[in-house]
């Protein structure tokens, strides 16, 4: 087990919006959050990855309580997150971008980002910053534009480029698809399912297009007004008679 | 733009290079002035452009290396006068990670600046209880020192010595400012001010980044500090004060936040301005103000980023594919 949920309670003030949430994902699974609007899956999210605090419950990363621990140090574990609304660091160029994860990653486990006089990036960094951004579409004819030029779904492939650049365990991703065109859509999914089959990475997912999630994910699970209304393979949790009446409407029975 | 800036870089540096041998003493020593502030100019846009810190304090670390000099020199213990700036320089420093550790705890933005302005008014008071330190007066007539070098020896009260020792040490902290910010380090300050929680989510300590931020920050500020008194020959409270924080951000605020080299522009503009005006009082702060007023409404990116329009509106009209921004 990669990610393990225990009787996770959060509250905004007096709105309760988990409401002892448990849940496990398995090493190399794609797991996916699904629900409808204000369902809690943002807060779910944010309580996994550490930028939300809990109120009781307990997460768990490879058997080890992480409940408590800060974001950075969990990112350094083995948490990549990638957020609704792509975040990159728009004011430096495309390979800065990435190299920062890179050179965080190896300072993070003790090892040399590169020597502080040296302007460029070390040749190991560049070497790995230029293999990922290769492999994902960025070719090096576009590595010194700035990145706040890049187009929305470039935003959203770059953003995953800096998160894959940290080597996590587990891919945190919020919404991967949110505010795409269909192409860039599909890009998206493809470029998903081909991570799955050269890595054994695991991947938790919120994510509203249905035909994306019964495309990738292994297991789902349905929350509701904050509680688990079923979890299971997709083809179980489509034919779950309360989710179809709840979230997925009839099309997708 | 990059070929606009290395030429207007090495203008600069003829101009300063040569400024002995081409224009009087009074603008030599203004040249010498104006070179202390650069330093602390770009040490502050360290902390302001690179990590996110706006800091309204900042003068207290330079005031932690200017009176350090001047004890050493007034009271003439006979440590080298390089030990000594190194001696500022550390104790700037440690002055700043103190700082640093206790107020970046929690606060950022707004707090930090009141806190900052806070705790550089209360070294202010401090000094001005000290005798030892001439109180509200100030250290006056500070000797310049003699260095031995083993094989020559620098004579600050030679002006011209004095001058390209200024110039030289300046130079040495300007090239180090620029390697360790355009190096790995400065990327991850960069993120930091750019999104924090983006930058912890690729696992950057951002409380590490901003404390070492901070501390380099005040360690340069204290070397130009340490740097000004055998020039100035007087080191008064006004060095620490608040109006003397407002200096770095007005020079960064003119010249452009966010290029490496904006706040030297700035300090040039507010050296030129102070000259010009100098037999009128009153009038510099209000031209000051008038230009800082046209500045922030017609480019809010600064000078440098005027010209980076100007440029790229040219006949290329292309954006800039080298991203010039540092």
């Amino acid at each position: 087990m990669i990610l393990e949920a225990k009787a996770i309670e959060k509250s905004y003030g007096a709105l309760k919006v988990l409401h002892g949430v448990d849940f496990a994902v398995e090493e190399g699974e794609t797991f996916a959050i699904i629900g409808p609007n204000g369902a809690g899956k943002t807060t779910l999210f944010k309580v996994l990855t550490g930028e939300s605090p809990v109120n009781s419950g307990e997460v768990r990363f490879r058997g080890q309580d992480v409940t408590h621990m800060p974001d950075f140090r969990r990112a350094r574990l083995g948490f990549g997150r990638t957020f609704q609304v792509a975040r990159i660091f728009p004011e430096v160029d495309v390979f800065t971008n990435v190299a920062i994860a890179v050179e965080a990653r190896k300072s993070g486990a003790g090892a040399s980002a590169g020597r502080w006089w040296d302007w460029r990036a070390s040749p190991e960094v560049a070497d790995e910053v230029g293999d990922i951004l290769e492999r994902f579409g960025f070719g090096r004819a576009r590595w010194a534009g700035e990145a706040s030029f890049l187009s929305h779904g470039d935003r959203k492939r770059l953003e995953f480029c800096i998160a894959l650049a940290t080597r996590p365990a587990i891919l945190m991703l919020d919404e991967p698809t949110a505010g795409m065109s269909p192409s860039d859509r599909k890009q998206m999914t493809e470029l998903l399912a081909k991570l799955k089959n050269e890595s054994d990475i695991s991947i938790v997912m919120t994510e509203h297009d249905m035909d994306i999630i019964f495309e990738l994910a292994e297991r789902l699970l349905v929350l509701n007004y904050g509680e688990v209304l079923a979890t299971g393979d997709p083809a179980s949790v489509r034919a779950d008679k309360v989710v179809r009446e709840v979230y997925l409407g009839q099309h997708h029975a | 733009m990059k070929r606009l800036i290395a030429w207007g870089l090495v203008g600069l540096f003829v101009i300063f290079a040569t400024a002995p041998f081409t224009v009087h003493a009074g603008l030599v020593f203004i040249a010498g002035i104006a070179m202390t502030e650069i330093i602390f100019a770009l040490s502050w846009n360290m902390l302001f452009s690179y990590a996110g810190l706006a800091s309204f304090g900042h003068a207290a670390f330079f005031g932690v290396g200017a009176y350090t000099a001047a004890v050493f020199l007034k009271y003439d213990y006979g440590l080298h006068f390089m030990l000594v700036i190194a001696l500022g320089t550390f104790l700037g420093g440690v002055a700043s990670f103190i700082v640093a550790i206790i107020v970046l705890r929690r606060a950022s933005g707004i707090q930090l600046a009141i806190l900052t302005l806070a705790l550089s008014q209360l070294v202010v008071t401090l000094i001005g209880y000290s005798t030892y330190l001439g109180r509200d007066e100030g250290i006056p007539s500070i000797e310049r020192p003699v260095m031995e070098f083993g094989l020559f020896q620098i004579d600050m009260s030679n002006q011209i010595q004095g001058y390209y020792f200024i110039f030289f040490m300046s130079l040495l902290a300007l090239v180090l400012m620029w390697l360790l910010l355009h190096g790995y380090v400065g990327r991850r300050m960069k993120a930091v001010a750019i999104d924090p929680e983006r930058a912890a989510f690729v696992g950057v300590d951002v409380w590490r980044v901003r404390v070492l931020a901070f501390t380099i920050g005040g360690a340069f500020a204290a070397f130009a500090g340490c740097l000004v008194v055998p020039w100035a020959q007087i080191v008064t409270p006004d060095l620490v004060m608040w109006l003397h924080s407002a200096q770095p951000m007005l020079a960064t605020l003119l010249g452009g936040a966010g290029y490496f080299w904006g706040p030297i522009v700035g300090v040039l503009v507010l050296s030129a301005v102070n000259y010009a005006t100098r037999t009128f009082a009153g009038l510099s702060e209000v031209l000051v103000g008038g230009i800082l007023l046209i500045v922030v409404l017609m480019a809010p990116q600064g000078i440098m980023g005027f010209l980076r329009q100007l440029v790229e509106r040219g006949p290329a009209d292309q954006p800039d594919p080298e991203g010039e921004r540092a």
